[in-house]
C-alpha cells in the first residue's frame, strides 16, 4: 500500500504551487486557476485522511470518514460556484476596464 | 413572551424556522420580480419576509427558546438553536432589514436585477444564519461559503461603474483564496483529530491538544483564512477597496454584518476550542497570537484611517479598527468579555450602519464621497449633519452614546475585576484606549468639515424619505443602548453563557 505520506506531501506541493501563482501572476484567470489547485490540494487532504486514518485514531469512526468523504463534495460545488461567480465578475470588469491583468493601471485605480 | 405561537408552526424545525422564512424568499424573489413587474412590489415583499423572519427570531429570543435539529441521523451538532444563535441572528436580520429598507430609494441600487439582487441579499444572510446555527465545521464552511459568494455577486451587481467592477474583482480573488487557505486547514485539523465537529473537538483539547506540524499548521490556515473574512490586518487590503467600490447600502450591509458572521465564526470555532484549553499551554499560546493579532489591527486600522479622503474609505479603516477592538474578546476568554464582545457588535452595527446609511443618503442627493464635498453640511442639513456626529462620536466612544458603553464594557473586561489576580491583559486595554483617541482625530475631521469650514453651496438638501427613517431609528439605538444597555446586554450575557457553557 502506499504510504499516506505521499498523498500529503502531494497535496502540500501542489497547495505550494497555487499560492505561488496566487501571489505572482498578474493575469486574473490564472490566478482563478491557481485558487482552483489550492482548493483541490486540500480534497486531496480531505480523501486521504478519510482513507487511511482508520486505525490511528480511536475516534474515527464510520461516520468521521463520511464526513472527509462529504467535505470534499461540498468544496467541490463550492469551487465550482465561486469559478462560476468570478469569471461572471471578470466579465464584467474586462467590459468597462477593457483588462483582466491584475496589476495593471485600469484595474488599480484603488490603492491605501 | 412564549415561542409556542412558532413551535406550533414549525414543529421540529424550530431552530431554524429563520433560515427557512428567508430561503422562502431568496427561491422566489426572481419569480416575484418577474410576475410583478414593479421594482415596489418586490421591495415591499423582501421588507415583509425581512420583518416577519426578524419578529419570529425576537419571539424565540424572549422566550428562551434552546434546541436543537438532529434529523435522522442524529447529528445533535449539526443544527443548534441557543441564546448565543438567537442572538447573532438578531443582529443579521437587524441588518438585513435596515438594507432592504433603504435599497429602493437608493439610487445605486435601484438600477440593479431588483430580483436579483434581493436574492443575493438574502442569500448572503441565509449563510450568516447559518454559520451561527451550528457547531460543525462542515456547516461553518459552507455558510461562509453562500455568504461569500453572494457577496462577489452582489458588488459587482453595480454594473457600469468601473470602481465596483475592480472591487468585485479584488474582492472574488482575495476571497478564493482565503477559501481554499480555510479548507486547507480544516483538512489538516480533521487529519489530526478525525472529527470536524466542534463539541468533539473541545474535549479533544481539553485532553491535550495534538501537538503536531499537521495541527499547528491546520490552525493557522484557518486563523488566516477566516482573517481576511473580518478583514484582520495583514488580511485586510480588500476591505477599504470594496467598501469602497460597492454600492453604499451594500457597503453597509457588508460592513455591519458580514464582518460580524467572521467575528462569529471566530468564537464559535477557536474561542469555543480553546476555553478548555485555555489553562494549559496551547491555549495560552493562542492567546497570545490573538492579542498580538488584535493589537496590529486596531492600530493599522486607524493610523491608516487618518490618511483617508474618501470617507467611505475611512469608515472602511475605522472598521477594521473596530474588529480588532472586538478582537479583544478572543484575547481575555472569559464570558465577560464575549460578553462585551458581542454587545460592542450590536451597537456597531447601528454606529457604522447609520454612518453608511448617511453617506448612502447624501449620495443620493447628488453629494460626493470625499470629506471636502461634506463642508458646510451643518447649514444644509442640520438634521442629518447632527446625526452623523452622533454616529462619528459614538465610534470614538465618547459618552453618553452606544459606543462608549459597549467599549467600556471590552476595555474593563480585559482589565479584569477587582478580584482579579491576573493584569495579563491590561496592556491590550491599553493600547485599545490610546488607539480610541487617535480615532477621535479623523472621527472630528468630518465633524469640522461638516460644522466649522464653510461650503461652496448653502442650499437645503433633500434625501430620501425610508433613509431618513432608518436614519433615525440608528440614532434612538445609539442613544438608548448607550444610556440603557441593559436593553440588549442581558442577552449578550446569556449568549457568551451559553457559548461557555454555564
Amino acid at each position: 500500500m502506499i504510504p499516506m505520506e505521499y498523498f500529503l506531501i502531494l497535496a502540500a506541493i501542489l497547495f505550494c504551487i497555487g499560492a505561488y501563482g496566487v501571489l505572482t501572476k498578474s493575469n486574473a484567470i490564472v490566478v482563478l486557476m491557481c485558487i482552483e489547485l489550492m482548493l483541490n490540494a486540500a480534497n486531496i487532504n480531505f480523501i486521504t485522511f478519510a482513507a487511511y486514518n482508520i486505525d490511528t485514531i480511536e475516534l474515527l469512526t464510520m461516520e468521521a470518514t463520511a464526513v472527509g468523504q462529504a467535505f470534499v463534495i461540498m468544496s467541490i460545488s463550492v469551487a465550482a460556484a465561486e469559478v462560476a461567480v468570478g469569471i461572471a465578475i471578470l466579465l464584467n470588469a474586462y467590459k468597462i476596464r477593457k483588462t483582466t491583468e491584475l496589476d495593471d493601471a485600469e484595474l488599480t485605480t484603488m490603492r491605501w | 413572551m412564549d415561542s409556542e405561537i412558532i413551535t406550533n408552526i414549525f414543529g421540529d424545525l424550530t431552530p431554524v424556522a429563520t433560515i427557512i422564512i428567508l430561503a422562502i424568499g431568496v427561491l422566489s424573489f426572481p419569480a416575484v420580480q418577474m410576475f410583478g413587474k414593479k421594482h415596489v412590489v418586490t421591495w415591499i415583499y423582501a421588507l415583509v419576509i425581512a420583518l416577519v423572519a426578524l419578529a419570529v427570531d425576537i419571539i424565540l429570543l424572549m422566550s428562551d427558546y434552546a434546541g436543537y435539529y438532529a434529523g435522522e441521523d442524529d447529528m445533535a451538532n449539526w443544527i443548534v438553536c441557543n441564546p448565543y444563535t438567537l442572538y447573532m441572528q438578531l443582529l443579521f436580520l437587524t441588518v438585513l432589514t435596515i438594507t432592504v429598507f433603504v435599497c429602493h430609494s437608493s439610487i445605486e441600487t435601484t438600477k440593479n436585477h431588483s430580483g436579483a439582487f434581493y436574492s443575493l441579499l438574502f442569500g448572503a444572510t441565509t449563510g450568516m444564519l447559518f454559520v451561527v446555527t451550528t457547531y460543525d465545521l462542515l456547516t461553518i464552511f459552507v455558510g461562509v461559503e453562500l455568504t461569500s459568494i453572494s457577496s462577489y455577486a452582489m458588488v459587482a451587481l453595480k454594473r457600469k461603474d468601473g470602481r465596483a467592477s475592480e472591487a468585485a474583482v479584488k474582492y472574488a480573488i482575495v476571497g478564493g483564496m482565503s477559501t481554499a487557505l480555510t479548507l486547507y486547514g480544516i483538512s489538516m485539523v480533521y487529519g489530526t483529530t478525525g472529527t470536524t465537529d466542534l463539541i468533539l473537538l473541545q474535549a479533544i483539547m481539553f485532553d491535550g491538544p495534538p501537538f503536531t506540524w499537521l495541527f499547528a499548521i491546520g490552525m493557522i490556515c484557518m486563523i488566516a483564512g477566516y482573517g481576511f473574512k473580518i478583514a484582520m490586518v495583514p488580511f485586510h487590503m480588500w476591505a477599504p477597496d470594496v467598501y469602497e467600490g460597492a454600492a453604499t447600502p451594500v457597503s453597509m450591509f457588508l460592513a455591519t454584518a458580514s464582518k460580524k458572521m467572521g467575528l462569529g465564526v471566530f468564537i464559535q470555532v477557536f474561542l469555543f476550542m480553546f476555553i478548555m484549553a485555555k489553562t494549559q499551554v496551547c491555549g495560552e499560546a493562542f492567546q497570545y497570537v490573538f492579542a498580538i493579532l488584535a493589537a496590529v489591527t486596531m492600530t493599522v486600522g486607524n493610523i491608516v484611517a487618518i490618511a483617508q479622503t474618501n470617507i467611505k474609505r475611512m469608515l472602511a479603516y475605522s472598521s477594521i479598527a473596530q474588529a480588532g477592538y472586538i478582537l479583544i474578546m478572543m484575547v481575555v476568554m472569559t464570558p465577560e468579555a464575549e460578553a462585551a464582545g458581542l454587545f460592542h457588535m450590536f451597537t456597531h452595527v447601528f454606529m457604522k450602519g447609520g454612518a453608511f446609511l448617511i453617506v448612502g443618503a447624501l449620495i443620493c442627493a447628488g453629494i460626493g464621497e470625499k470629506i471636502s464635498d461634506y463642508k458646510g453640511l451643518a447649514k444644509r442639513a442640520p438634521l442629518i449633519a447632527f446625526a452623523m456626529m452622533l454616529f462619528l462620536f459614538s465610534l470614538a466612544g465618547i459618552p453618553p452614546l452606544a459606543g462608549f458603553t459597549s467599549k467600556f464594557f471590552l476595555f474593563a473586561s480585559a482589565v479584569g475585576g477587582p478580584g482579579d489576580a491576573s493584569a495579563e491583559w491590561v496592556w491590550l486595554a491599553l493600547v485599545a484606549i490610546l488607539n480610541s483617541a487617535i480615532s477621535l482625530y479623523y472621527y472630528a475631521r468630518v465633524v469640522k468639515a461638516m460644522y466649522i469650514e464653510k461650503g461652496a453651496s448653502t442650499e437645503k438638501i433633500k434625501i430620501p424619505k425610508p433613509f431618513l427613517v432608518a436614519i433615525l431609528v440608528c440614532v434612538v439605538f445609539v442613544i438608548v443602548l448607550g444610556v440603557y444597555p441593559d436593553l440588549i446586554f442581558g442577552y449578550a450575557e446569556a449568549a457568551a453563557n451559553a457559548t461557555f457553557g454555564i
